[in-house]
């Protein structure tokens, strides 16, 4: 080949392949600022008085006549409604919800692949098995039961049927079994006894694992929304997301108070979001990879 | 082994036969399954159980739940009668017929342009899956305002180019499309994480080898790509289907059911009849019902996407 016709040629893939790559990050970013516009909107508006709200033209930037900005919206939240309550609520059960998740989990997964007992088999199958048991079906019989043993209203009423979820269990078998087993080996023979194996062995080793798997816990039941609302009746036991609507409900002509409640429902998920979004993002990933 | 000299003595003999002869793996193993296995039992396996029986009994006391009477499937029979349960069921066909493909696809699409050689991969990554990290309850106020009539941001602008631009949640043809929209937003993160992780995981050098064959674009899509990620495809589809089959905070926040019960659903349906009208038999029933619709929707997932490409 000639070189004049390689170069031109190489010349006009360069410039083509500007072009795509220029193309391709303004699809891209552009898509990715549309996605922003909610946020943006959200963030803007909850510091608008109503009036201004309720104007059909949106203000991205307030008009700089009369009182464009305002905090009133998040002064009355904080002052006339339960909203701190609800994010503590909300803490403990989500909180709650995860390290009982994260406890009970991992020891069954740890008995299931390290430990060698007749029957085994049998319950991991079980386990599986209810993943096919789609979470509303059991709502009407599980509340029957959650009411039965007096949990109406209480923290434990969410954070029991959520420890349920064989997610966490299924994750961790498939991590589990495949540590070498001379890891656990060695420590036998160095006379670990089995609960110094699980905690001094696989625990360590199953870190990242661990972290992923309890940030998506606390992120699901953070957002966790029908069973909440099913059991917590109670004003002052409301979750986040059942206050939000109820004040939503309650004031629905008041768009500036949806915004600010937006925000601050959203807010402390969001900080956990920015800070740990590898490990959240990973514990997803490892759904689509063992499904 | 530095960890061997903090151990002092203990003991070795893990398979000593102990306790009425049975091995102490044995009981060991079972004393550190029981903690889940006793919440799987209590909120996991008896409600499915105790709902089987509530389905087949109605409750004539909505205060006293030990008073039951048996009617056999009484309510199954009942429920494939009534006109409520068959609206609901095309309002979550219509939605689930918008949301599913839409997510799949869009999700899709959005991981294979993240994975070509783009500046700020994590940047676009962030973006992308953040909404997933909302509640419904957020999702539904913010859009409650971009989709409102008076006031709405999406029809202030789309006024400019069209006349009197609908009313997104006041339409009953629209509003189904309304909160699908919203969902694709919402939930198209998650679709397109796994898409991401499983696009990254193609050995480059398959696409190498097929561009000395002349395979690019289209084809190397259809060959390579698609084939590659068949596993994680019928995951995300399985689990959008069970997901959205599912769909009740949307209607019942946003719409409760309108207008003209045009956004009523399954689930929302199901929530009315046990928690509204104290109808737990029909309620457990419907339950029951919507398993049936979601294991046949699993075969025949499995059996359209699962065996094409094998």
């Amino acid at each position: 080949m000639p070189e004049s016709t390689q170069s031109r040629s190489l010349g006009a893939y360069l410039t083509e392949d500007a072009v795509r790559s220029a193309l391709l990050h303004v699809a891209l970013y552009g898509f990715a600022f549309l996605m922003a516009v909610p946020y943006l909107y959200t963030i803007s508006r909850s510091f608008q008085p109503n009036r201004l709200l309720r104007d059909p033209r949106p203000y991205w930037i307030p008009p700089l006549v009369g009182e464009p900005i305002t905090f009133e919206h998040y002064r009355y939240l904080l002052d006339n409604t339960l909203v701190v309550q609800w994010t503590i609520n909300t803490f403990i059960i989500a909180g709650g919800a995860t390290i009982l998740i994260v406890a009970i989990d991992s020891m069954i997964a740890f008995s299931l692949t390290r430990l060698d007992w007749p029957g085994q088999g049998v319950v991991m199958g079980i386990i599986l098995a209810s993943f096919m048991v789609p979470y509303y079906m059991n709502i009407v019989p599980l509340y029957q039961i959650v009411s039965d043993l007096g949990l109406i209203n209480s923290y434990w009423g969410v954070i029991m049927p959520a420890a349920a979820s064989p997610l966490g269990v299924f994750l961790l078998y498939q991590f589990f079994r495949d540590i070498p087993v001379e890891y656990e080996e060695a420590a036998r023979l160095d006379g670990f006894s089995t609960f110094q194996v699980y905690t001094r062995i696989i625990l360590p080793l199953a870190k990242p694992i661990l972290s992923a798997l309890a940030l998506f816990m606390f992120v699901y039941n953070w957002n966790a929304f029908l069973w909440p609302l099913l059991v917590l009746s109670n004003e002052t036991a409301y979750t986040l997301p059942i206050g939000l609507v109820n004040l939503y409900q309650g004031n629905i002509d008041t768009p500036g108070l949806h915004m600010a409640v937006a925000i601050l429902g959203s807010l402390p998920l969001f900080v956990i979001y920015l800070i740990f979004q590898g490990q959240i993002v990973r514990a997803v990933q490892m759904q689509g990879a063992t499904g | 082994m530095g960890i061997s000299e903090r151990i002092s003595g203990g003991d070795t003999g893990t398979n000593r036969k102990t306790f009425m002869g049975l091995r102490k793996e044995t009981i060991e193993g079972v004393l550190w399954s029981i903690p889940y296995l006793a919440v799987f039992t209590v909120f996991l396996v008896w409600p499915a159980v105790k709902g089987l029986y509530m389905s087949l009994h109605t409750y004539p006391n909505k205060f006293d739940l030990t008073e039951t009477e048996w009617v056999g499937l009484g309510n199954y029979v009942e429920l494939f009668q009534d006109p409520v349960f068959y609206n609901a069921m095309e309002g979550t066909l219509l939605f689930v017929a918008i949301s599913v493909p839409a997510l799949v696809v869009l999700g899709l699409v959005m991981a294979l342009g993240v994975n070509r050689d783009v500046t700020g991969k994590r940047t676009l990554r962030a973006i992308y899956f953040s909404p997933y990290v909302l509640t419904v309850a957020v999702v539904a106020l913010v859009w409650g305002q971009v989709y409102s009539q008076s006031y709405g941001l999406l029809n202030y602008y789309l006024g400019f180019v069209m006349e009197n631009p609908p009313g997104w949640l006041t339409s009953p043809d629209l509003v189904m499309a309304s909160l699908a929209f919203m969902t694709v937003w919402w939930l198209v993160g998650f679709n397109f994480v796994i898409f991401l992780a499983a696009r990254q995981s193609i050995p480059e050098r398959l696409y190498e080898a097929a561009r000395l064959d002349g395979a690019t674009g289209w084809r190397a899509f259809k060959d390579i790509t698609l084939p590659q990620m068949r596993n994680s495809v019928v995951f995300v589809v399985m689990v959008q289907f069970i997901l959205q089959f599912q769909v009740f905070a949307q209607p019942y926040i946003m719409t409760q059911g309108g207008p003209s019960d045009s956004s009523d659903t399954l689930v929302y349906y199901l929530y009315r009849s046990a928690f509204s009208q104290q109808q737990f038999g029909y309620g457990a029933a419907m339950g029951y019902v919507l398993v049936a619709i979601l294991i046949l929707i699993a075969i025949v997932n499995f059996k359209v996407i699962g065996d094409s490409n094998a």
